[in-house]
């Protein structure tokens, strides 16, 4: 098992440690302008509608999309300079891309498929069997395609791209098209190989809770151009104030460490700060981790202006309004507990009940159960 | 006497294979430039193409009588190169036959092709398969359904060639008479017996390349339909 981790280890040298984009693509009907110096570390996500750019971008970036003005590089490689009529190839650039749609070849079998990308490596540092062992692919191996479900099919999409022993990996909303316990089980797996390998990704989705989870980074487009770029928590929790969107749920995005894992009583223990802790349901999958990602709607936290003691609700925390702003009935409270921020919607009825103001001491109460994490 | 029959079918397969391995040659890449091609001219090369499905034959072996005498620019360069006359030659009837079957090669090809798409040609690409590699690995085991059908059909409509080989053939044993001039030949002689035999042979020999062809395309046994699902996903 030592061995394995050594060959295993640091596929992707450090050398890459930043993407520099520079470009523009105009269609008819889309318009991408993108100027972004992005570090690679961890997993980046990027965020936005459809017909943001997302797409567009990782093409661009895989070298699939031709039509682009500007300058790409990643680490020390230029990947194109229109102005210099440079442009790599997408097979020369070493990066890999996991579609939405697996696109898995149908006349090889799964081993086939991942016999493809070795065949083709230049350094065949990665062993097949380890990464078949991470993927969970080993009971598959001599399946055609056609006989895997679809969270099978991304798995070997996965596990392929990665044999490829690419220097940065795309991933184009590849858990799109799963059922729920296929995306979290792919999700999990992404983190394990972004950490066993120290691969960069890039991974695009619209959805924020996904996101929230693994990633380090957050990049925001809309209409083709960057809206926001920054650590994932600050980012998401600048989201909260675009307003209505079906896709942004406005919350509060934490990562704490955990204090107890099962108080007792089926309940884990995060510590806020060192006064306040944070309750929630207990999961076997939170027992070996010392830090857990979670967020609380910001639906699902009500104020209160006395302490609410006599309270099933086991999440109690005192803070300060720092910001209200009127979205449409419902009003966006922004309060510090210590040094973190909550962000809490109440109806304008209660804003008018209450009549709060900005600096005023508040209780914020929550349900164990409103504190969600995405992996369980 | 018979052994001349045998000599017109010795003719005729070779003139057809050698014409499919050609058409197979050029008919691949041409294909495969009109499936990805997006500019106006397209649909003039394809028309071009598709020009001996409705031109009578006849017209093309004028107008490639005229080309391939000694008289005019292709012929007289063919003289000079092989020290040979063209017209009247095997290689006259292979080269008349190449254009003459073009589109039964080009025409499944290039649907092959389209229908494929670009999505695994790019999964391809980004694990590092060039160009080459991927139509060799992708491609064609992809479309090898379509390349058998295209092959099948350049040589069977070979095989039934008639007008194109009276005209820039002629009729001469070992060199350009092949079975379907044979035939003809056998009824202008009222050898009527003779006709029979070689008509029959023609009819049944198509009849079960034809039903071979069909076999080979039935849905589950064709891994282009499988490309066609996945392009439904996009």
């Amino acid at each position: 098992m030592k061995m394995s981790d050594n060959t295993l280890k640091k596929v992707s040298a450090d050398e890459c440690s930043q993407l520099n984009i520079d470009i523009s693509i105009n269609y008819q009907q889309f318009e991408l302008t993108i100027n972004l110096a992005m570090p690679l570390k961890g997993i980046t996500g990027i965020f936005g509608h459809s017909a943001s750019g997302k797409s567009t971008l990782l093409r661009a970036i895989a070298g699939l999309e031709k039509k682009l003005f500007g300058d790409i590089t990643l680490g020390e490689t230029n990947l194109v300079n229109s102005e210099q009529g440079n442009y790599l190839k997408p097979e020369a650039r070493h990066i890999g891309l996991v579609f939405q749609n697996s696109r898995l070849f149908e006349h090889l079998s799964v081993l086939g498929n991942l016999e493809y990308a070795v065949k083709r490596c230049k350094h065949n540092k990665l062993v097949l069997n380890e990464v078949i062992k991470l993927t969970e692919l080993s009971s598959l191996l001599e399946h055609r395609i056609h006989q895997l479900s679809g969270g099978q099919q991304q798995r070997v999409a996965l596990a392929r791209a990665i044999l490829a022993e690419p220097k940065l990996l795309l991933l184009d909303e590849p858990l799109s098209a799963l059922d729920q316990h296929s995306k979290t089980k792919l999700l999990k797996m992404m983190l394990n190989i972004q950490k066993q390998l120290n691969l960069p990704m890039l991974y695009v989705s619209h959805s924020l809770d996904e996101l929230q989870q693994v990633c380090d980074t957050l990049l925001v487009l809309s209409q083709g151009r960057v809206v926001n770029f920054g650590s994932i928590h600050h980012v998401i929790h600048q989201l909260n104030n675009f307003g209505e969107d079906p896709l942004i749920h406005q919350q509060t995005s934490l990562s704490l460490p955990i204090k107890k894992f099962n108080n007792g009583h089926g309940l884990t223990v995060l510590s806020l700060n060192a006064q306040q802790d944070i309750y929630l349901t207990s999961d076997k999958a939170f027992e070996h981790q010392t830090q857990l990602r979670c967020f609380i709607l910001a639906s699902d936290i009500s104020i209160s202006l006395t302490e609410p003691i006599n309270s099933s609700i086991v999440n109690h925390l005192f803070g300060s309004i720092k910001q209200i702003s009127y979205i449409k009935s419902n009003v966006l409270l922004t309060i510090n507990c210590a040094s973190q921020e909550f962000f809490v919607t109440i109806s304008a009825f209660s804003q008018q009940k209450l009549s709060l103001t900005s600096r005023q001491q508040v209780y914020l109460q929550f349900k164990a159960s409103a504190v969600r994490t995405f992996i369980h | 006497m018979i052994n001349s029959d045998f000599q017109a079918l010795i003719t005729t397969l070779e003139m057809a294979a050698l014409t499919t391995i050609i058409l197979l040659i050029i008919g691949t890449p041409l294909a495969w430039y009109l499936a990805k091609m997006t500019s106006r001219c397209k649909v003039i090369i394809e028309a071009i193409v598709a020009l001996p499905l409705v031109l009578p034959p006849t017209v093309l072996g004028f107008y490639l009588l005229i080309a391939f005498s000694p008289e005019y620019l292709p012929g007289k360069l063919w003289q000079q190169v092989t020290g040979q006359q063209l017209a009247f030659s095997f290689s006259a009837i292979v080269m008349g036959s190449v254009l003459y079957s073009l589109p039964f090669v080009v025409q499944p090809l290039q649907k092959a092709f389209e229908q494929l798409g670009d999505s695994l040609l790019e999964a391809g690409a980004l694990l590092g398969a060039g160009p080459i590699d991927r139509f060799f690995s992708i491609v064609l085991p992809l479309t090898k359904a379509s390349f058998i059908t295209a092959a099948s059909l350049g040589f069977a409509h070979t095989v039934g060639e008639f007008g194109v080989i009276l005209m820039i053939g002629g009729n001469i044993p070992g060199e350009t008479r092949v079975l379907s001039i044979a035939l003809f030949d056998h009824v202008e002689a009222f050898d009527y017996a003779r006709a029979h035999l070689l008509a029959i042979s023609l009819l049944i020999g198509s009849m079960l390349l034809l039903a071979a062809i069909y076999w080979l395309n039935l849905p589950k046994r064709n891994p282009s339909v499988s490309a066609n699902q996945l392009r439904i996903h996009e």
